[in-house]
């Protein structure tokens, strides 16, 4: 028997704490076991732009309000659009920040923006916020690789995601949710095989790395090791095991199943994961759109709210949730809402963060943020606070050069931190 | 028979219209659109004079239709309002006729029942006089459009068309215009808007578009056509380009001939005129940005198009000359044939 204790003997599992039933909640090897687990963060893109209007911020019965009702959501008071009846219902684990007003209103320089922080230029691409958090708070106990990002569509290692930080901390995508090919060891090839295999690569590596820059070569090497991790654990990627009611309960769309994989991936350490939706981008038919693609988010976001907290990894993990921007109030000729950086929401839970909390405002007509709006900047203050990142006294390191990891003149959201 | 329409005017609207229809007599134009109202005019065959608006309604007023021999007027709005009036009174009113957006309503053509259909999958049958509902189907799908014949037939978003009557709660015939749905992501796109029948009821005509992609749609105007007695599809008219949009309304003049519109990608619009017989339309118009609704007056003599302004669309914070956040119009085009 290994004597050695695995990655996953560390992780907590949702399947482990459900059968120990809820009394585990008030124990204090629960307390313990939640105070020594990994902070982790699930950040859910819908690219493009979720419309505001039609989600977080319904402005029922005005000009530019739509056709939808509003709903009650479970802190008096606060109102989401019809749409989302679900979440209606969480708003207590929520956080919504109504006032978010960022400076981009295309998709080919937004969405970098966006992910990025939009920062001072200072001539280098930033790291988007998952490869951020990737350098800053490494894979973790897991040992998983840190930084990954479920998809529609194909795979692959995205390098530039890691911007100045170096390949190393790219995302590692995986499309649809399913492992890379050919992850598994081939059955001719043995254990010792394949570690001798190993061993001469890195002899080569060596080799390689004395003449070549330092982060090429470790990015270089920590492919193998994220290959070597996810072999171990190709399990995360198997949603086939799972009661059929949690396959229901997320959504049979592609992006219920690919909420599922996410949530295997929090379960089993991961640090960072992202998960994408496509399709936000409503110029044309914007109110049958948002009445068939909301409803979807509702379900699959909400039953990982669910999840999260009734494994306790809520209290563990911060979920963001946003888009490029949010979409126009007015409504274009297409019954579409255009590109709207000006007045827009984004939505947090779990670790850092308040709940049941609504941040800012809008004016009556959904134009203008009421008050203080709040750029992306600001959101990443928010973000890496929450994870415990003093943004202030924290610096990137930019081959040599100190830059910081929010934008400098940027504060944190105080309102939304716990 | 091929008409030539001339565009005598144009009225503006301070407001966004979709649906816009005359009364039996022709003195009166209905329009609902994006505001909680109604909008009314008289038209005394060269003028829209502007009438007090209906108010009261909630959301978005969706849906209107004229009692084909008498002045009452039947609206919907998009929480679920269903409303009968004569002039601005109130006979008979619904706040909760269906849970939510209240897509379309159609009148039975001795004007003794309406059906209404909406987003929550319900189609409902209601006494035109006293406002009682008569009967009820859960089609178990979004129902986008509908109309009455004898009986009732209505299509949903994945564009299955059904013909039932409702009395005897009897599907009497399906009708496959699938070519009109498509799944892109996550995103259903329904292309079905309008249901006619046209030839004494012996053709279904289904209207909309052909989706080819989600986000921002791009589709193509479409007709299909129905043998009524059989189901089969015996024709498939479409015109314009993928940035042409939806088919949004649709009437057969006196003469036979059928007059529709469109709208798609910002900018886009037309008003096309087709002989049934044939595939490609005699007459086409695209001066007009984005047309949602064709307002046939009762003899064919007149008809009013609405349309949007062109610069509809754009990004960011667009401010008008007053500075104001810029909000858009539907244009009433009066056309004489």
């Amino acid at each position: 028997m290994n004597p050695l204790c695995t990655p996953r003997d560390h992780t907590f599992s949702r399947r482990a704490f459900l059968g120990g039933g809820l009394g585990l909640l008030t124990s204090p090897l629960f307390a313990e076991a939640m105070k020594q687990r990994d902070k982790q963060v699930l950040f859910v893109w819908l690219d493009g732009g979720m419309s505001q209007l039609e989600t977080w911020d319904p402005k029922p019965n005005t000009e530019f309000g739509g056709p939808f009702r509003s709903i009650p959501t479970s802190v008096p008071g606060v109102h989401f659009c019809e749409l989302m009846p679900k979440l209606a219902k969480q708003m207590h684990k929520l956080c919504v920040v109504r006032s978010m007003c960022t400076k981009d209103n295309a998709h080919s320089s937004g969405v970098d923006r966006i992910q990025r922080g939009d920062p001072k230029n200072r001539g280098v691409p930033y790291p988007h916020f998952g490869a951020g958090v990737a350098k800053l708070l490494g894979p973790g106990s897991s040992g998983l690789p840190p930084y990954v990002w479920i998809k529609p569509g194909s795979g692959g290692f995205r390098a530039e995601d890691a911007g100045f930080l170096g390949p190393k901390y790219g995302s590692l995508a995986f499309g649809d949710g399913k492992p890379p090919d050919n992850l598994l060891r081939h059955p001719d090839i043995s254990a010792e095989q394949d570690a001798a295999r190993n061993e001469l690569r890195q002899m080569l590596d060596q080799r390689f790395a004395k003449q070549r820059e330092k982060r090429v070569v470790e990015a270089n090497a920590s492919v193998f090791d994220m290959a070597d991790k996810l072999m171990a654990r190709a399990d995360i990627f198997d949603t086939s095991k799972l009661p059929e009611r949690d396959r229901e309960r997320y959504g049979r769309h592609d992006f219920g199943q690919h909420m599922l994989v996410a949530r295997q991936m929090l379960e089993a350490g991961v640090r960072f994961v992202k998960v994408t939706s496509y399709g936000w981008d409503t110029h044309g038919d914007n109110f049958n759109a948002h009445a068939g693609m909301v409803p979807k988010f509702d379900q699959a976001f909400s039953a990982m709210l669910e999840d999260l907290e009734a494994s306790g990894l809520l209290k563990t993990t911060l979920v963001i949730c946003l888009s490029e921007f949010g979409r126009t109030p007015r409504i274009n000729g297409h019954v579409g809402r255009d590109h709207w950086p000006e007045a827009w929401s984004i939505a947090m839970a779990g670790h850092g963060v308040k709940h049941g909390m609504v941040v800012g405002e809008t004016n009556d007509r959904g134009t203008e943020v009421k008050a203080q709006p709040h750029d992306i900047g600001a959101a990443f203050h928010t973000w890496y606070r929450a994870l415990g990142i003093d943004p202030m006294k924290t610096e990137f390191d930019n081959a040599g050069q100190p830059l910081p990891i929010a934008h400098d003149d940027m504060l944190p959201i105080k309102e939304a931190l716990a | 028979m091929k008409l030539e329409p001339k565009q005598l005017t144009e009225f503006p609207s301070e407001r966004q219209i979709t649906a816009a229809r005359f009364n039996h007599e022709g003195s009166i134009l209905a329009a609902a659109g994006y505001e909680p109202a109604v909008r009314r005019w008289q038209f005394d065959g060269k003028t829209l004079t502007p009438l007090p608006s209906l108010s009261g309604f909630h959301g978005y007023s969706t849906a209107l239709a004229f009692h084909p021999q008498q002045p009452q007027l039947f609206c919907a709005d998009s929480w679920g309002q269903l409303r009968c009036c004569e002039g601005e009174k109130t006979i008979w009113q619904h706040e909760t006729a269906h849970d939510g957006w209240l897509r379309q309503i159609a009148v039975s053509p001795d004007g003794k029942r309406i059906a209404t259909c909406g987003k929550d999958h319900f189609i409902r049958v209601w006494d035109a006089t006293s406002g009682k509902k008569l009967a009820e189907h859960d089609a178990d799908e979004d129902v986008y459009a509908l109309t009455m014949s004898d009986s009732i037939t209505f299509g949903d978003m994945r564009g299955r068309i059904e013909t039932w009557d409702l009395d005897l709660k009897k599907k009497q015939r399906t009708f496959d215009a699938a070519v009109l749905y498509k799944l892109d992501r996550i995103q259903d796109l329904g292309g079905l808007r309008v249901l006619r029948f046209i030839d004494d009821g012996k053709t279904l005509l289904a209207a909309g578009t052909t989706p080819q992609n989600g986000a921002t749609p791009q589709s193509i105007p479409t007709i299909l056509f129905f043998d009524t007695a059989s189901g089969k599809l015996t024709k498939t008219v479409t015109h314009g380009t993928n940035k042409e949009g939806y088919i949004h309304d649709l009437a057969q003049h006196p003469s036979g001939c059928l007059m529709a519109v469109s709208s798609g990608t910002p900018g886009s619009g037309m008003l096309f005129l087709l002989n049934p017989a044939d595939k490609e339309p005699f007459h086409v118009n695209t001066k007009m940005a984005n047309c949602h609704s064709l307002a046939l007056h009762p003899g064919g003599k007149h008809f009013v198009v609405t349309s949007t302004n062109r610069d509809s669309n754009g990004n960011g914070k667009s401010l008008g000359k007053d500075g104001q956040y810029k909000t858009n119009t539907s244009p009433l085009h009066l056309f004489e044939v």
